[in-house]
This record gives C-alpha cells, structure tokens and sequence, in this order.
C-alpha cells in the first residue's frame, strides 16, 4: 500500500489541529489589540494606540504564518471565526495589563504545541515554532517595561500623558 | 474504483484507500463516497467539529440529527447520533492507519 496520506501531508494531524487552534488565537490577539487602540485613541493617548494599531498588525502576520505553513504542508487552514471582542478598560494600565496576559496565554498555547510535537516527533513543527518562542519573549518583556513606567511614574493624569509619550510606535 | 484496500472498519462503515486513484472511499452504507486527501481532512474538520453534547439537550438538538455535507457539497447525509459517534471512530482509526496521526496505543494491527 502507499503511504498516499503520508505523500499529501508532512505533519500530524494532531499538530494540524492545534496549529488551526493557534491560528484562531492569534486572531482573536489581532481583534483585542484592535479594540485596545480604538480604547486609546478615543482618549487621546495616540502613542499607546498607535502601538496597538501595530501590535493588531502583528498579530495578523503570526496567524498568517502559520496558516501559510499549515496549508504548506498539506494540511486544511481554517480561516477563524472571532467571537466578540472585549471593548472595555477602567485604564490604560488595565490596557497593558490585559495586553500582557493575553500576550502570556499565546506563549503558554504556543509551548503546548511545541511540547506535543516533540512528543510526537514532529521535529519540523517544532523547528517552524522556534521563531514564535523567541518572539513570544519579546513580546512579553515589551508589555512588562511599559507596565513598569505606571509602577515609577505613577497614575495621575500628568504621569499617564508622560507614560503614553514614552511608548514607542517603531 | 477498484482495486482497492481496506484500511479499516466501523460498526456502520468502511475505509478504503485506492493506490491507483491516490484517493480514498468511505463505505458510507448508502452510498460509496470518494474523497481526495483535502476533501478528507474537510470530512474529518466537519465531523470533529459536530457538538456532540447538543444531541443530549432537547432545545439545542431535539432530534439528534446531523447534516453532513461532503465534498463540497456534492454528497448530503443526515446522520444519527451513534452514526456520528461511528464516524467519527472510523475517521480517528484511518488516520492513524495511514501514519499521519500521533502514535497512540489505541490501535495496533490493520485488522
Ligand atoms: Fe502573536
Ligand atoms: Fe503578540
């Protein structure tokens, strides 16, 4: 018999299933950072909200990648369903600090994946996450330094104005 | 369509794989349906994606039917509770008889 499956697909169809799963996360990371800067725009902090329009962007790409690769490889992408996306923040320290946490659930997901192409020995699913390892750290250190300006700056309305200038759009 | 060989069987179905075609047949008792390997993983995304815990709530399934549609919507099929469940095991089967799927110790032979 041929291995006409094996011919048509490279990765599990186990990874096939969590890497779709990754897709639809990082959709929804695309519409919350999305929603994050119509927040910030709204209320005139333009540089947090420029930094959310860009971080939506990002999200964008990684769903991209891996929709690309999972369809490179054989597999079925499927194109996400996003459900309804949080609007609301009491501040832009909660803003951070959801950006952050949600920015920790997808290094958790994506360390899951990882784990379970290992186990599988779906070497070539793992080598193509290792961008997204790194990346991940990134993000999290990103989302931590803006965190700590509210800890040395404080939250006044001055230091909230000072805070959002400091936030870098590039 | 023939000659064909059997992957492997459920309690209502039949897997085959066609070397010749480099397609696959699924037994479906009504009818013989045949599928290309994306119009299989399209099969097996729709029938995983079937909540099957509606079926046991009266107002989100009170029949506990399934409609079904296949390659692209050329075959329709109204599917029962336990014929989704049957399915869904003779899907999970082939796929790890065709060695894309993790190496679980559920099943061993081509039996
Ligand atoms: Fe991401
Ligand atoms: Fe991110």
């Amino acid at each position: 018999m041929k291995d006409i499956a094996r011919q048509q697909m490279s990765i599990k169809v186990e990874s096939m299933d969590m890497l779709n799963a990754q897709i639809q996360m990082e959709g929804r990371a695309s519409a919350s950072y999305l929603a994050m800067a119509s927040w910030c725009d709204q209320r005139g902090y333009n540089q947090s909200a420029g930094f959310m329009y860009k971080q939506a962007a990002e999200e964008r790409e990684h769903m991209m990648k891996i929709f690309k690769f999972v369809n490179d490889c054989g597999g079925n992408a499927i194109s996400p369903a996003i459900e309804s996306t949080n609007h609301d923040f009491s501040s832009l320290e909660e803003v951070f600090e959801t950006a952050l946490s949600q920015e920790i659930d997808v290094t958790k997901s994506i360390n899951r994946i990882v784990a379970a192409a290992k186990k599988n020995s779906d070497f070539g699913v793992e080598n193509f996450l290792q961008w997204f390892i790194t990346e991940q750290l990134e993000e999290e250190k990103t989302m931590r330094d803006i965190l700590d300006l509210f800890e040395i700056m404080g939250r006044d309305g001055i230091a909230l104005k000072l805070i959002d200038e400091r936030i870098s759009v590039e | 369509m023939f000659p064909m060989e059997r992957i492997n069987s459920s309690h209502y179905y039949t897997f085959f794989q066609s070397d010749k075609e480099r397609c696959f047949y699924i037994d479906l008792g009504q009818k013989l349906v045949r599928l290309s390997f994306c119009q299989l993983l399209a099969l097996r995304q729709k029938v995983w994606s079937i909540n099957i815990e509606d079926h046991f709530d009266e107002d989100a399934n009170p029949h506990g039917f399934e409609i079904v549609s296949l390659c692209n919507r050329e075959h329709l099929f109204i599917l029962n509770t336990l014929e989704v469940l049957d399915l869904k095991e003779l899907l999970t089967g082939a796929f790890f008889l065709l060695d894309i799927a993790a190496q679980t110790p559920s099943l061993t032979s081509r039996a």
